[in-house]
Order: C-alpha cells, then sequence, then structure tokens
C-alpha cells in the first residue's frame, strides 16, 4: 500500500477536539432515569373491570404467550368465561396485537419496562390491574 | 496445509470486526489471503418456514428480526407485497409517513454503519458518536412506533399509529442538528487521512459483471451503477420527491464510504420534503381480523430500496389466512458469498473487516 502525505486528511481529524466543550450524550443512570416516550411498548397491564375473557388476544398471539387463566381477582360481570389474560414473557414480543384486537381496551401496554427477578417464574406475568 | 508461513483461521462468529453472527474461514500465507470461504449457520432463525405456518397477520411480527440494523425495509416489503396480493390501496398520508420512517431507519443504519467502518480500523471516537447520533433517531422511533428497533409499525394496510402532535418539527430540528454534524464526521473520518490511507484501492469490484453477478446498493454504486429502487421502479410516493442518486467511480472501500455518505445527505432531502408535504387523512385501511384476512390465489415480487440495496419479497397466496411461499432476497448473500469470497483473495488479514463492513452484509438474511 502506497502511503502519501495528505496534510488536509491530517489536520481535519483535530476537529474532534471541539468535543472537549460539549455536553455529554450519555445520562448518569441510576441518578438520573431516563423517559420513556408515551406510547412505548413495555409490560401489559389489564383493567379487570372491563375485561371480557373473550381470548381474542390469546387466539392472535402468534408466539403462544398468552394464557387464559382463572384467577382468584375481581372480575368484569359480562366476563362469561371468567378467565383473564396472563402473559409469557419468555415468549412474548411486545408486538401489541393482543392490545390492538382487544374489543373493550382493557389490555393495554404500559410505559414500564425494567423487570428484575431472581425466579424464572416471573417471566409467566399477570398483567397489573389498572 | 499448515506450515510456519501458511495458516487457516477463522474469522469469527465472535469477532469484532464480523457483521454479525457468521464466520469467513481464512487461507493465510502471511498476513495475505489465499483462499477464503464464508460459513454461516449460527442463527437458525428460518424466517420463511416461520411465516408459512402463521397467519398474515400474526407473520407481519417476524418479518422486522430479518434484519437488526434495518428492520423497516422488510417490514414495508412485507405490507406492499400483501395490499399487492389482497389489492388493497393505501391513504397518502400513510404512504407518507411510511417514506418518512423508511428514510428514518436508512439515516440510522448509515450511522451504524459508520460506527463499524470506523471501528474496523480503529477510528473507535467515530463510532461512538455515530451510535450516539442513530440513539437521537431511535429516540423518535420510541415515539412513533413504540420500539425502538423492532417498530412493527407499517402494517398492511397503513400504518399503525398516527404521528404524535410536534413529531414532524422534532424530526425536523434534528435533521438540523444532524446535517451539521455530518460535517464533522467529514472531518474526523471520511476526510481521515487514515481512513483515506487504508480505504483507497483496497477491496475494488470490477463493473463490468457487477450486474451479472447480482450485486446491489452501494456496491453498484461503488462503481460508478446507476441503480436505486426508489428511481428505478418508484413505491410508495418517491416519484413525487426529489433525490440524486450518488455514485462513484473507484469500486473501493473509499469509494462505497463516500456513496453511503452522500446518501445521508439525500435521506435528509428526502425527509425536509416528506415533512414539508404530510397531507392529513386517514392513516389505516379497515382490515378485518386475522383469521378472516385471506390472500387470493396468486403471487408477487416487490422490492424496496434498503439502506444496504435492493431488497426484495416474493410472496404467493392460496386463498387461505396463510401466506403459502414467502422468499426473502436481500443483498447479503450474494454480496456475503459471490463477492466477499473472491474480493478477499489478496487481500491483507487486516483489510478483511474493513471490507465486510463496505458490503453490507447482515447474516439473519442469509438465513432467512
Amino acid at each position: 500500500m502506497k502511503w502519501q502525505i495528505d496534510i488536509e486528511g491530517t489536520l481535519s481529524p483535530l476537529a474532534i477536539l471541539g468535543a472537549f466543550f460539549q455536553k455529554p450524550n450519555t445520562i448518569a443512570y441510576p441518578t438520573i432515569k431516563k423517559t420513556t416516550a408515551t406510547g412505548y411498548r413495555g409490560f401489559h397491564t389489564n383493567v379487570l373491570a372491563d375485561c371480557i375473557g373473550c381470548a381474542n388476544c390469546q387466539d392472535v398471539c402468534m408466539n403462544d404467550a398468552i394464557d387464559m387463566i382463572k384467577s382468584d381477582q375481581e372480575y368484569n360481570k359480562k366476563n362469561a368465561s371468567q378467565c383473564i389474560p396472563r402473559i409469557d414473557y419468555g415468549r412474548c414480543c411486545w408486538c401489541s396485537l393482543c392490545t390492538d384486537v382487544c374489543p373493550p381496551d382493557s389490555l393495554k401496554l404500559d410505559e414500564e419496562y425494567i423487570g428484575v427477578s431472581k425466579h424464572a417464574s416471573d417471566f409467566i406475568y399477570m398483567p397489573k390491574n389498572k | 496445509m499448515q506450515t510456519p508461513k501458511h495458516i487457516t483461521i477463522f474469522h469469527g462468529p465472535q469477532h469484532p470486526g464480523i457483521t454479525g453472527n457468521m464466520s469467513v474461514e481464512l487461507d493465510l500465507m502471511g498476513e495475505t489471503i489465499q483462499k477464503a470461504t464464508t460459513h454461516v449457520g449460527y442463527l437458525h432463525r428460518g424466517f420463511e418456514k416461520l411465516i408459512e405456518r402463521r397467519t398474515v397477520i400474526q407473520a407481519f411480527t417476524i418479518v422486522c428480526r430479518i434484519c437488526v440494523p434495518e428492520p423497516d425495509p422488510n417490514e414495508a416489503n412485507f405490507a406492499l407485497a400483501v395490499e399487492e396480493l389482497a389489492k388493497m390501496e393505501v391513504p397518502v398520508r400513510a404512504q407518507y409517513i411510511r417514506v418518512l420512517v423508511l428514510e428514518l431507519s436508512r439515516l440510522a443504519a448509515q450511522f451504524l454503519w459508520m460506527a463499524g467502518q470506523s471501528g474496523s480500523i480503529g477510528l473507535y471516537a467515530v463510532g461512538q458518536w455515530a451510535i450516539a447520533d442513530r440513539d437521537l433517531i431511535l429516540d423518535l422511533f420510541e415515539e412513533l412506533t413504540g420500539a425502538r428497533v423492532y417498530h412493527m409499525y407499517i402494517y398492511p394496510g397503513g400504518v399503525r399509529r398516527d404521528l404524535p402532535e410536534g413529531f414532524l418539527q422534532r424530526v425536523s430540528k434534528l435533521m438540523v442538528y444532524l446535517k451539521k454534524r455530518l460535517k464533522l464526521y467529514d472531518d474526523i473520518f471520511i476526510n481521515n487521512a487514515s481512513f483515506k490511507n487504508r480505504a483507497i484501492g483496497v477491496g475494488i469490484i470490477d463493473a463490468s459483471n457487477a450486474l451479472k453477478q447480482g450485486f446491489v446498493g452501494q456496491v453498484l454504486r461503488g462503481c460508478g451503477i446507476k441503480a436505486d429502487v426508489r428511481k428505478d421502479a418508484p413505491y410508495l410516493i418517491y416519484d413525487k420527491l426529489e433525490f440524486e442518486i450518488p455514485t462513484q467511480q473507484a469500486g473501493d472501500v473509499y469509494a462505497r464510504a463516500l456513496v453511503r455518505r452522500a446518501e445521508m445527505d439525500q435521506s435528509i432531502h428526502i425527509l425536509h420534503q416528506v415533512i414539508e408535504q404530510m397531507p392529513q387523512g386517514d392513516i389505516m385501511l379497515k382490515m378485518p381480523t386475522h383469521r378472516k384476512f385471506k390472500l387470493p390465489k396468486d403471487d408477487t415480487w416487490v422490492k424496496v430500496e434498503s439502506a444496504r440495496g435492493e431488497f426484495a419479497y416474493y410472496m404467493a397466496g392460496d386463498g387461505s389466512e396463510k401466506i403459502r411461499r414467502m422468499q426473502v432476497r436481500g443483498p447479503s448473500l450474494v454480496h456475503a458469498y459471490t463477492l466477499l469470497e473472491k474480493l478477499l483473495v489478496g487481500a491483507e488479514l487486516s483489510d478483511v473487516a474493513l471490507i465486510m463492513n463496505s458490503l453490507g452484509i447482515c447474516p439473519p438474511e442469509i438465513e432467512r
């Protein structure tokens, strides 16, 4: 390979020195937390007072991540099946198709997305009632 | 074959200079490559088969995973193929929003390329800056689609969400910022003597055979062939937009870098036009439920221009709610086998990462 003297090409990278006068791009986590955009697709929530147990969410889920299960929580009176969705986060891809097909719009995705647990069984997630 | 001078090594699958989960087996005589053999099979993703087993609407969530750096051309291709088979006319606003997303995705992918290309020769500051600037685009995607990387946004029949309030102003503001930043990237990367000395005259592609061999994208445009699906076979609203196809003649790594850099300017130019022309109206057709949405017995071939070149899908329906057959034709297969194996012969070992990064190879797309 033939090396040539390129004065402009040698001096132009010195523009990088301007970075000393710029603010950093990173944030000091966890002191400062990143704000999530409105409408971010995070964990599921389900308003039990509205959920009618129709299992549309289970039907549309391409990863079989949703099971309809009996729960001891208080149901909507119109919930004939008396079942509510439970999500397996080992399978879920957060595509949000389940929330798109929810007739009463009770199943939603929340902006919360950080989940830490010692137990693998916590991947099986019962959507918060809100 | 192993003598003190002649050795065989694997470049990848775990190597910072490899573009994803693949490897290149290199026969070396000293530092010079005598033979290169591409190996894939580290991903086992099988998208095409997965798609055949799901309904059309369910399959739409899979396609974005075919290429991590730029999932949106896959989503657009899938939606265009389904719409062509089902004879659906997408609302004009949705088409504009799709172009907005595709061009933002192209810019994000080019920043990621800049990070990889500069990292391959040790200019790590450029890489970190490029990733930080790409993140600003991902912030916009997060706001628009609800996700940063796998957007699952371009849906058959339109797009899933309308633009948030003030979104176009924020895109416009970011484009002004990025335009300024790109001048800085010119100084520290494109015009940098270290990069020029490493990239000029390396990985030269012969223009005479490039079209016959099926090469696409910057590989073609870097050796003087003006080929871009957005101009050659316009889709969505690209025929209403003004932009140029940058080309270079040299055919080497540096020429491909210059083409990519010029394309970033063109993407910003397109985005400004889209923001100005964005019409009001619907963003989605009324779609049936996923079990009732059926494709007719027909087939189609659609293509879009991704950040790495022409990206095409073949799709066949059989009258049911499932896709009978779908085939992905991206730039990676032909670039990783036909091109890379020949291009590396005679190159130096230290140039492998440099050459690979300039070709736009994405292994999940090979193992689709």
